[in-house]
């Protein structure tokens, strides 16, 4: 753990000062999807070819309008790590018959949402990492099935309403691991990262910019409109789903997990419920602190693990 | 307004018409344009699908009427009648869509947030007396129908809404006329039928250059304004512009610069603004100050 990784962002200001995500998106006002692709985007570069599967990044790219300076690949819901080796075979032809030069090369990104990461999409994604494609893989994670309504997904957190799930107990399931589905795969890297906190962000996409194979990122996303808060409160919302403990930061590599920001003195989770309507419920017209204590228990024994093995 | 066009095709129905009513999304995000409709007749209905040739049309905010995925004027002609919530003038209004057809307008209360949500009520009460044939009976009686579920206290909200909206449409009551049924044949063909094939060559989607986005102006979106006061800026450069979600605060030497046409007014930025240096002013004031 002594060893420091060579970063160029130390501080700040050493994240980039021009964004070449452009502007005029589609994208709810103060979406935490949108947040963590253009923090990502800033640190890719423009050399990025983006292979999007059905989600709420559909409405990205809507003809003919970008955002991206470069190609953007539409595939379904359940395909998109197929399109990407599909776009990887393709350049690595054209590197090969000398059509384009090494500089020209470009990197190959999935882009989907948590319904196509933890769900519809997983055998797909469990074959690219099988075949150990070159390739990275970012889930933006706002925990339902956003553009259609909230609905539920596999990513829904325990107690959560959707418009699935409104009874008054909300979701009665777990949010999936899919951090642990995918180290399993033992692939290059995967890591954690949340918009809300940008430099622990920079660095992991900087680590994993320089690797080959899969590089799989999972970036929780609040989402004000499926989550039910003000939009200028998202990055207030993200940093409290950190300091509660219930979104880790963490990265695997070489077999081995580590976290890169613990937060020592984690705040109750009740502090990061209560802000959201979806988990009003909780609150009102009673408080239940039977779901509360069960969704803060799984957040203590989580760390309570981590802990034991550090 | 989905609620608004299943009001209002209660009501009709209770007065004897066959009815259907629809709401229609396009994405789910917040600011979205969505749509209801109603087609109500005393005869059966055969058509289905969306209204192409509206006898009334409600624009419950004035701001969709540049957006052109709202597409407010579609299909209107001189005998439609527009109703427009807005703070404007009809006369303004006819004159700046060069529109035949009646337009009234239902004055926009000034920035009163909490009765916003009752803006479905005032369409579907002032849309039932601009039709002349729903009594305030009957109108009472489907807002009953619909939202006793949600007790008396909202049914009553949203009935002194609706009433209030009926009653400042008196004047014109009944003023919209009954369009022609129209049968299937007069029905356009939908233009897929006919696409013609591209050549495979120029098939490819032919988006000549990057980040084009930039062409769609989400500055529309805004109801309020995030305003730097560079007094207090200290120059840190990178919060305001590392978080804005969609690209619209660059920085140009060391000082952040909003940019208007694209800021959707999410107001992250004031939020985390370490000095405190952003503030929130509603849009209103400048418009205002354009006049």
């Amino acid at each position: 753990m002594s060893e420091q990784p060579i970063t160029i962002y130390k501080r700040m200001k050493d994240l980039p000062s021009t964004h070449i995500l452009g502007a005029g998106t589609a994208m709810c006002a103060g979406c935490g999807g949108l947040q963590a692709i253009h923090e990502v985007y800033d640190i890719l570069g423009k050399n990025t070819i983006f292979v999007n599967a059905a989600g709420c990044m559909s409405l990205l790219a809507i003809y003919p309008f970008t955002p991206f300076s470069g190609s953007w690949l539409y595939t379904s819901m359940a395909s998109a790590p197929a399109g990407a080796q599909g776009v990887r075979d393709a350049l690595d032809i054209l590197l090969d018959r000398k059509r384009i030069k090494p500089e020209e090369d470009l990197k190959v990104v999935v882009l989907t949402g948590d319904g196509a990461a933890n769900g519809i999409g997983v055998s797909s994604t469990s074959g690219a990492m099988e075949r150990g494609l070159d390739f990275m893989y970012l889930c933006y994670d706002n925990e339902g099935y956003g553009n259609t309504g909230q609905q539920t997904s596999a990513a829904t957190p325990h107690g959560a309403k959707t418009s699935t799930s409104t009874g008054a107990q909300g979701f009665g399931g777990f949010k999936k691991d899919l951090f642990a589905i995918w180290a399993a795969h033992k692939p290059a890297y995967v890591a954690t990262v949340i918009g809300a906190e940008p430099m622990d962000l920079a660095r992991k996409i900087e680590k994993a910019k320089n690797m080959n194979g899969p590089r799989m990122i999972i970036a929780l996303s609040p989402c004000p409109t499926g989550w039910e808060f003000d939009p200028m409160e998202t990055v207030e919302i993200g940093r409290l789903a950190v300091k509660t403990g219930i979104w880790p930061l963490k990265e695997y590599e070489n077999g081995k997990v580590i976290h890169t920001k613990i937060p020592r003195e984690r705040v109750p989770v009740e502090e990061y419920l209560k802000r959201q309507g979806r988990f009003k419920h909780l609150f009102e017209p009673e408080r239940k602190d039977a779901l509360i204590n069960v969704i803060q228990a799984r957040v203590d024994a989580y760390w309570a693990s981590v802990e034991s093995q550090a | 307004m989905k609620t608004a066009s299943r009001l209002l095709g209660t009501a009709l129905h209770l007065e004897g018409f066959q009815v259907q009513d629809a709401p229609r999304y396009g994405a789910e995000r917040r600011g979205a344009p969505i749509f209801a409709y109603v087609r109500a007749a005393k005869e059966p209905i055969f058509e289905r699908g969306i209204i192409r040739v509206p006898d009334l049309v409600i624009v419950a905010d004035d701001s969709l009427v540049p957006v052109p995925a709202a597409g407010v004027l579609q299909g209107v002609s001189e005998y439609t009648v527009m109703l427009i919530n807005t703070g404007e003038d009809a006369e303004t209004w006819k004159h700046r869509l060069n529109f035949k057809g009646t337009v009234l307008t239902l004055p926009a209360e000034p920035a009163e947030r909490a009765e916003l949500k009752f803006v479905g009520a005032t369409c579907a009460g002032a849309a039932a007396c601009l039709l002349g044939v729903v009594s305030k009976g009957k109108l009472e009686a489907a807002f009953r129908e619909e939202l006793s579920k949600h007790g008396e206290a909202v049914v009553k909200r949203n009935l002194d809404q609706a009433f209030a909206a009926f009653e400042k449409m008196e004047a014109n009551a009944g003023c919209v006329s009954e369009g022609a049924a129209t049968s299937v044949d007069e029905s356009p063909a939908a233009d897929w039928v006919e696409l013609p094939l591209d050549e495979s060559d120029i098939a490819a989607s032919a988006v000549h250059a990057g980040a084009t986005s930039v062409e769609v102006r989400t500055g529309l979106w805004r109801i309020m304004r995030p305003v730097i006061d560079y007094e207090r800026c200290n120059k840190c450069w990178w919060v305001c512009s590392e978080f804005c979600p969609d690209s619209a605060i660059k920085v140009k030497e060391g000082k952040p610069e909003i940019d208007y046409d694209h800021c959707k007014g999410c107001m992250i930025c004031v939020a985390q603004c370490p000095p405190h240096a952003i503030e929130a002013v509603p849009e209103e004031q400048f418009a205002e100050e354009k006049k």
